[in-house]
């Protein structure tokens, strides 16, 4: 068998399509696996995982998983916690842009100027738990 | 009648993280909702549904409803199915790609031209399908 | 004892039907009495992405081993199916000009593409690989692509 790291994270994102928040933490998780740590994490598909999806529920059981909600209902980390297990750590976006304005948030469909700029930074927040989680692991 | 008790169609996306029909999915969606169909159209969360966020569930209950899948997996006209949603129609973005072979979606996060192409082409054919169900 | 030899690659398992022959492409032959099914193996289906057509030559076709023998169109890309043996086209699974999620969704079932009489069984089946090689060569290329994201 090769040796395949061991150790790798899965993210599971809301992506909610109500609010520009569920986008933001979207576009944040697309933005750790494709540039910021594509080698140590994984994405967990939150509908198929919730939808009963075996692949995604076996990994959220044994590797450690970091949750991405856009708001306080939580349906990544709720839904994580009752299918998987509690999730090594939780990133809630509402709670990161609580000091902007939401009105310079714009639309929840495209994310543009300051809207981008909140998902970069979510997106270094949820890189920088992954470096912390496999610190633990490790 | 007045506004508030006009029924609306329910679209609902998969909105898959995993490929890029997934972002096509979620960007028909808001063509619909936002442009093409604006006021006889909405959209709820997946992830809420299937969490049984009580709002939810009424309203898929409570309107006619449309789901659109990335991928054959259909997790979207599954799980509103499952919380008893009266489904209308189920669009699949991969049946759309196979009308438009040119249109192949590249990207996940940020979908190129070809993607926002074949997700306002979704759009339209969900748009009829609404005008149907209105007419109803 | 499984059907399968198999592996874990990030969330997703990787399987290969054990009795099965193997081109380096992915495709695999596996002997029925006097005929050989054909189809792609559960790598490449899952690296290749969602199947949206899939083409093949008509009944009655020849197709001389290595030579194409169809198209696997996906959301992300063409594929040519290159012929693992030579032979005659006797049956073309007509399920999938419908359904062409069955080669994603069960590859080594009813994804299963054409059926071949074979002109040649016993010197085209030396040139294929057997599962147990074609598992290492699937593990070598996870390897490969492990390394390349270690790279960037």
């Amino acid at each position: 068998m090769v040796d395949l790291p061991e150790k790798k994270v899965g993210i599971i994102s809301c992506s909610g399509e109500a609010c520009i928040e569920g986008t933001i933490s979207r576009i944040a998780t697309r933005i750790v696996l494709e540039q910021l740590r594509p080698e140590e994490t994984v994405t967990i598909c939150l509908p198929l995982f919730l939808a009963g999806g075996e692949e995604e529920r076996v990994f959220a059981r044994y590797f450690p998983t970091i949750t991405v909600d856009g708001c306080e209902k939580l349906c990544a980390k709720i839904g994580t916690e009752r299918y998987s297990g509690k999730p090594a750590s939780s990133i809630v976006v509402t709670d990161l842009t609580k000091d902007r304005q939401s009105s310079r948030l714009h639309s929840r469909r495209k994310l543009e100027g300051e809207a981008l700029t909140v998902a970069m930074e979510v997106a270094e927040r949820i890189a920088q738990e992954v470096d912390e989680v496999l610190k633990h692991w490790r | 009648m007045e506004p508030e008790t006009r029924k609306k169609v329910v679209v609902i996306p998969c909105s898959g993280i995993g490929k890029a029909l997934g972002s096509v999915s979620r960007e028909a969606t808001y063509e619909l909702v936002e442009n093409l169909r604006k006021g006889v159209t909405d959209t709820i969360c997946l992830a809420l549904l299937v969490s049984g966020d009580k709002e939810s569930l009424q309203l898929v209950q409570d309107n006619k409803c449309v789901t659109v899948d990335g991928c054959p997996l259909q997790c979207a006209e599954k799980n509103v199915k499952l919380a008893g949603g009266d489904l209308a129609a189920s669009f699949r973005v991969v049946d759309a790609l196979r009308e438009n072979r040119k249109l192949k979606p590249k990207r996940v996060a940020f979908l190129d031209d070809d993607g926002v192409q074949l997700a306002t082409v979704l759009a339209k054919q969900i748009a009829g399908k609404v005008d149907e169900i209105l007419r109803t | 004892m499984s059907e399968y030899l198999q592996t874990v690659f990030d969330k997703f398992e990787l399987r290969v039907r054990k009795g099965y022959y193997y081109t380096e492409d992915g495709l695999w032959a596996s002997v029925e009495g006097g005929s050989v099914r054909v189809g792609v193996s559960d790598y490449a289906q899952r690296t290749g992405g969602d199947v949206a057509f899939v083409e093949l030559v008509k009944q009655g076709s020849k197709v001389e081993r290595g030579a194409e023998m169809g198209t696997l169109e996906t959301a992300k890309t063409t594929v040519s199916l290159l012929s693992p043996i030579s032979g005659t086209v006797d049956q073309i699974n007509d399920r999938l000009a419908e359904k062409p999620e069955l080669v994603n969704s069960d590859p080594y079932g009813e994804g299963w593409m054409v059926i071949l009489v074979p002109h040649n069984l016993e010197d085209d089946l030396k040139a294929l690989m057997s599962a147990d090689d074609y598992f290492k060569l699937m593990l070598k290329k996870l390897e490969t692509e492990h390394k390349k994201l270690e790279t960037r």
